[in-house]
């Protein structure tokens, strides 16, 4: 094995973020910082450029989701996986607008989230039921959007077929099998599907910076 | 009492116009005196006529006026005092139509009436005054006509809008009401995920780590932990005014340690009896996955909202059912639910398919048509920001 991965872990709460980050450090990850707020996180994030941030989105009062959009944005090579409580649907789905690679539930096993922090790093988007629920309730919408249809990005046939399995709870592999395709074809087609979300949030948040004036920063 | 404060500045106007039209009362029986056939008796009925303008007044503006027997007796002392008019007034006067001892200090009755009770009591107080008027008068004539339209009319217009002051206020107080729950259940489920969440999430991670009997420890925390989740997740349910209803937030309850379910982030709205229909055949559908996919498996549940259409997917990872076992899987009973499944989809203009292979899990596809008219609603945020 080369040089270990690098991880920060973000949580508001002690008990939780110690505890992932003593698992991951016991399982080989090389655990760089741990930030219990928003601020703090994306200056520590900055400095130590980790692999890959596990991203809590209800950090006490702030979300994660802006702290997202600005490691993603200051800090290229470090990619952000949300590790957050099932529910927060609308967090979620900002989240990973905002640039976030991937969202798992705190609820999933210490393999699940050693295979996800490990995909991460890989490039790869790490999709649970939950999120491709939700990033196909969202192109879905947007489509049907009169206001919003014309810029939207669309999904191919393809692309919807990969991400309704993928809601359904079937693995990488499941629908590869069931598709007659490669595995990293499947992959590719997951990751795509998010970034296309994502290139079309930062067109549309460049534009109403420049329709209202703001500094894009 | 919330009940009395809506109507307060229409107290308020019940005194003045009391205490108004008492002036008018004083500067009639000025007026008037010489030619009343009883002055003394005039002096006597106006000193009693500002007793009870000073009584009302006051009752009416502290709360303890504002009660059926005290505006009744004021529709009474009222009627009563008016009547006097009958010894006071000469042949004369009746004739000529000169004011009636009490003049128009006689119509705050009904108005307090209506204020009171709204406009049915308003209009009958004003029946009440009118009647006497006319017993007063000894006549039915236009004049006395002409006032009990009056007095009618103002008991009704007045009770009117003391019905609107009180239902503005109840549907205000109301609001304030459904607020405070809201804040307070955000601040509730903040907590839970700050503090309890956290624990058992750590417990159940840890219990499955050391194994043996932690696991089991770590088992049953694990399924509160999924339990708390979805019940500060859910959002309450919404119906709204169109009686239609969020599919989401009730299948996004049925999320256990073995279920799980996605859903779009926008609401999806059906009419609140297809939402009631298609919940309990999922949890039908999940049952039936518990009772026969075999131990351990997993359920997937996926809603998806088409616009024309929307599609609820119940899939698991269990045993599935062999072919050429279709039979047997029929008289097990297995089918049997399968069957009545297909006959309520059908009830509601929809179709439901069901895949399956041994050792493959099944898969049930439910389409449901959505009705003319229900897209628009497909747009509206559900708890998103």
């Amino acid at each position: 094995m080369t040089k270990a991965i690098s991880v920060m872990v973000v949580d508001d709460h002690p008990m939780w973020r110690d505890g992932v980050a003593r698992d991951l450090g016991e399982r080989g990850f090389d655990v760089r910082a741990t930030a219990g707020d928003a601020g703090a996180a994306v200056r520590i994030a900055r400095t130590v450029t980790p692999d890959v941030v596990l991203m809590d989105l209800q950090l006490g009062d702030e979300s994660g989701v802006d702290a997202t959009r600005q490691i993603v944005q200051d800090v290229p090579g470090t990619r952000v996986l949300v590790l957050s409580a099932s529910g927060a649907h609308s967090d979620v789905l900002e989240a990973v607008k905002a640039g976030a690679s991937g969202y798992l539930v705190k609820s999933a096993s210490a393999e699940e989230l050693v295979d996800a922090v490990n995909r991460t790093a890989d490039g790869d988007a790490v999709f649970t039921a939950g999120l491709a629920g939700l990033v196909l309730g969202e192109y879905r919408r947007m489509a049907a959007a009169p206001a919003e249809a014309e810029a939207a990005p669309k999904l191919t046939d393809r692309e919807t077929e990969v991400l309704r399995l993928v809601a359904k709870g079937m693995t990488a592999r499941q629908i590869a099998d069931r598709l007659v395709l490669s595995h990293r074809t499947v992959e590719n087609h997951v990751q795509s599907t998010l970034r296309k979300l994502q290139l079309h949030n930062r067109v549309e948040l460049a534009r109403y910076a420049i329709e209202h004036g703001l500094d894009a920063e | 009492m919330q009940r009395s404060d809506a109507t307060t500045p229409l107290w308020s106007s019940v005194a003045i116009l009391r205490l108004v039209t008492f002036g008018f009362a004083v500067v009639a029986v000025f007026v008037h005196q010489d030619r009343y056939q009883r002055p003394q008796l005039a002096w006597i009925v106006l000193g009693l006529i500002a007793v009870w303008t000073a009584f009302t007044v006051s009752a009416y503006l502290m709360k303890f006026g504002r009660r059926v027997a005290v505006v009744w007796t004021d529709v009474a002392v009222t009627c009563a005092l008016m009547y006097t008019s009958v010894w006071i007034l000469s042949p004369q006067q009746m004739e000529d139509i000169a004011p009636l001892i009490t003049t128009v200090w006689a119509s705050e009755p009904p108005i307090a009436a209506a204020v009171l009770n709204g406009r049915t009591a308003g209009v009958l107080a004003g029946v009440v005054v009118a009647i006497a008027t006319g017993f007063t008068r000894g006549a039915l004539t236009t004049d006395v006509t002409r006032d009990a339209v009056l007095l009618m009319g103002s008991g009704f217009v007045v009770g009117l809008a003391s019905v609107t002051a009180r239902r503005a206020q109840e549907r205000m107080a109301q609001a304030a009401r459904v607020e405070a729950a809201t804040a307070e259940r955000e601040r509730l489920a903040r907590n839970i995920h700050d503090s309890v969440l956290q624990v058992l999430a750590r417990v159940r991670k840890r219990g499955n780590e050391l194994g043996g009997e932690a696991a089991e420890l770590a088992r049953l925390a694990g399924e509160q932990e999924v339990a708390l989740r979805s019940l500060v997740a859910a959002a309450p349910p919404d119906s709204t005014d169109d009686g239609t209803t969020d599919l989401r937030s009730r299948l996004q309850v049925m999320e256990t340690g073995t279920v799980q379910v996605s859903v779009p982030g926008t609401a999806v709205q059906l009419p609140e009896t297809t939402v009631t229909e298609l919940t309990s055949l999922v949890s039908e559908a999940l049952v039936n996955v518990a009772r026969h996919a075999g131990d351990g498996a997993r359920a997937w549940v996926l809603l998806e909202d088409l616009g024309d259409e929307v599609v609820i997917s119940v899939r698991d990872d269990g045993a599935g059912i062999p072919a050429g076992r279709l039979d047997q899987a029929a008289s097990d009973g297995r089918l049997g639910v399968a069957r009545s499944i297909r006959g309520r989809v059908a009830d509601l203009g929809g179709t439901i398919t069901l895949e399956t292979a041994p050792g493959a899990g099944t898969e049930w596809e439910i389409r449901i048509p959505r009705e003319p008219g229900g897209r628009k609603a497909r747009h509206r945020m559900g708890g998103g920001r």
